[in-house]
């Protein structure tokens, strides 16, 4: 299923993300991969789940055989592909792959760099940037590889792409979303955001643009991990209510502050969206607690209104 | 000019173990400005040498060693001392020590040219004597003339030519927060020329071919292949 064809319906479109691990899964059986355990769990709460690829430049199962597993379990993966790893001709043979192997969503990113990684002294591709990758993907939807060369059959694939509404200056970043719009790009992800002020003033000034927008969230999971973000994480910023907040809870109520933190995030910012996007490093539980009481929340007020 | 730092002395005096008259060749030009193989660095290099043992028969710095007219200039009167050497160091880039190596074999000489620095590209200085700069990556296909005179290519740590990615933070590069991102430079500058409207357009893939190794250049018809 295109997320883009969830869109047409004005569905709000939920989704979430996981990590390969960092090890081969087997067609024979064995344990389960933590990622396909995370994103089971997630099954009935979203619509679909990104598969992140070597996410922060470390190396571990490709993106496509772990949105396999997930297509394979029932899920619905969104193969993410960044221009890292790989040059024009690995990028095009890997969007051929995957929709060779029935993924239909694919969110192509530039990655992080190498030097953030566990490979440090690896060579950096980049042979290509994100805006790029958008146009030659859609090429390949229309029937022809970046060359002008005909493809034996077209792809299918839905596009997505990546935004920071956290970027000084917006403006330059909006520049580069325009032309991932003019390049293809179907809908967008955000980067994590937990100011909604910011978030708003980032949304006015995309209305015209005509895409929809998942707002992007990190479930913060503890103090240290906000400070973390903050002092590691470059483009997102972590408020200091936030870190407060998750302080000053006891150890075991932890993941019920996440949770709270999150919904009321979520709940302020979902008004001004197409759909969110939970990235939850590990606390997949935690999501489906945030859609159970947002969904709760929404039938509260439907029954309100029909009240009133 | 093309940047160079020393290797570590014992790396150096590895490569030279088994040889013990030394010829030792630095660079009057891009190694005099990054005091890695000037003149008087060859002479403290030399007795760096001679306090490790071995015998230095010869200190010659022509004025551009990676010339070949230049070196030849320069070292073709030392024939005899390079001829009772065992082995050449040259305090040069890499082009410097292939340009003496080819120089030796010119004279007829079948010698071990070994480099005692690293290159690390071509430096542009900021600071003399304290800081250079890389700035260009001689691509083959210069697109200053539609960033405001940055190159994002080379000052970009990921080279993307349609914008920056997302990891800027207080105007830093995520790969180094001590060193600005190109895209918000080429954007200010874009501001203050006016120009902002130019940066709107699709840039299209590099045509990385013009940078495929080892690159020539015809010097009499002005083309590089």
């Amino acid at each position: 299923m295109k997320l883009s064809e969830l869109f047409q319906r004005n569905e709000f479109v939920i989704t979430s993300e996981v990590g390969p691990v960092k090890g081969c899964i087997r067609p024979d059986g064995g344990p389960r991969p933590a990622c396909l355990d995370e994103a089971i769990l997630l099954k009935d709460s979203v619509h679909a789940i990104n598969v992140t690829d070597n996410q922060s430049a470390v190396m571990r199962l490709g993106s496509l055989a772990a949105s396999v597993a997930l297509k394979q379990a029932g899920l619905e993966p969104i193969y993410q592909l960044t221009c890292r790893d790989r040059n024009r001709i690995a990028l095009q043979s890997s969007l051929l792959n995957a929709c060779s192997f029935g993924i239909d969503n694919v969110l192509c990113l530039t990655g992080d760099h190498t030097s953030l990684g566990d490979h440090q002294s690896a060579k950096a591709v980049f042979d290509i940037d994100s805006v790029q990758l958008l146009k030659i993907a859609r090429g390949m939807n229309e029937g022809f590889d970046m060359m002008g060369n005909e493809l034996s059959r077209a792809t299918a694939l839905c596009l997505g792409a990546v935004v920071n509404p956290n970027f000084e200056p917006l403006d330059l970043q909006l520049m580069k979303m325009e032309k991932k719009i003019a390049a293809g790009a179907e809908f967008f992800q955000t980067q994590a955001v937990y100011d909604p002020k910011r978030f708003e003033t980032f949304v006015r000034k995309t209305e015209g643009f005509g895409v929809p927008i998942q707002y992007g969230i990190v479930v913060v999971k503890s103090p240290r991990m906000g400070k973390y973000m903050n002092e590691h994480v470059s483009g997102i910023t972590v408020p200091d209510w936030l870190i407060d907040e998750m302080a000053g809870v006891a150890k075991e109520n932890i993941r019920q502050k996440a949770t709270e933190i999150t919904t009321r995030l979520v709940a302020e910012i979902a008004p001004m969206v197409q759909g969110v996007h939970f990235m939850p490093l590990g606390w997949h539980d935690v999501v489906v607690r945030v859609i159970a009481e947002l969904q709760e929340n929404g039938r509260r007020a439907a029954r309100a209104s029909v009240a009133s | 000019m093309i940047g160079t730092t020393p290797k570590p002395f014992a790396e150096i005096l590895a490569a030279l173990e088994d040889f013990q008259k030394i010829a030792v060749i630095g660079c009057d030009g891009c190694a005099k400005v990054c005091l890695t193989g000037g003149s008087e660095q060859v002479a403290e290099f030399a007795g760096r040498l001679r306090e490790a043992g071995k015998q230095v028969v010869l200190e010659a710095t022509p004025e551009r060693t990676c010339y070949l007219s230049k070196s030849h200039t320069k070292l073709d009167p030392y024939a005899d001392q390079l001829k009772a050497a065992e082995a050449v160091i040259v305090m040069g880039c890499g082009g410097a020590v292939q340009i003496t190596r080819q120089v030796t074999e010119e004279l007829g000489l079948t010698l071990p040219v070994k480099t005692a620095l690293d290159s690390v590209g071509h430096m542009d200085t900021l600071v003399p004597g304290e800081l250079a700069m890389e700035q260009c990556q001689e691509c083959g296909e210069c697109i200053l003339n539609e960033t405001g005179g940055i190159c994002p290519v080379t000052k970009c740590a990921k080279g993307l030519l349609n914008g920056p990615c997302g990891g800027a933070e207080n105007g830093k590069c995520e790969v180094d927060p001590q060193r600005d991102c190109a895209w918000i430079l080429i954007y200010n500058r874009m501001q203050q020329l006016g120009e902002l409207d130019k940066l709107k357009r699709f840039m299209a893939p590099k045509d990385y071919s013009k940078m495929a190794k080892p690159r020539t250049l015809n010097i009499k018809e002005k083309k590089a292949a």
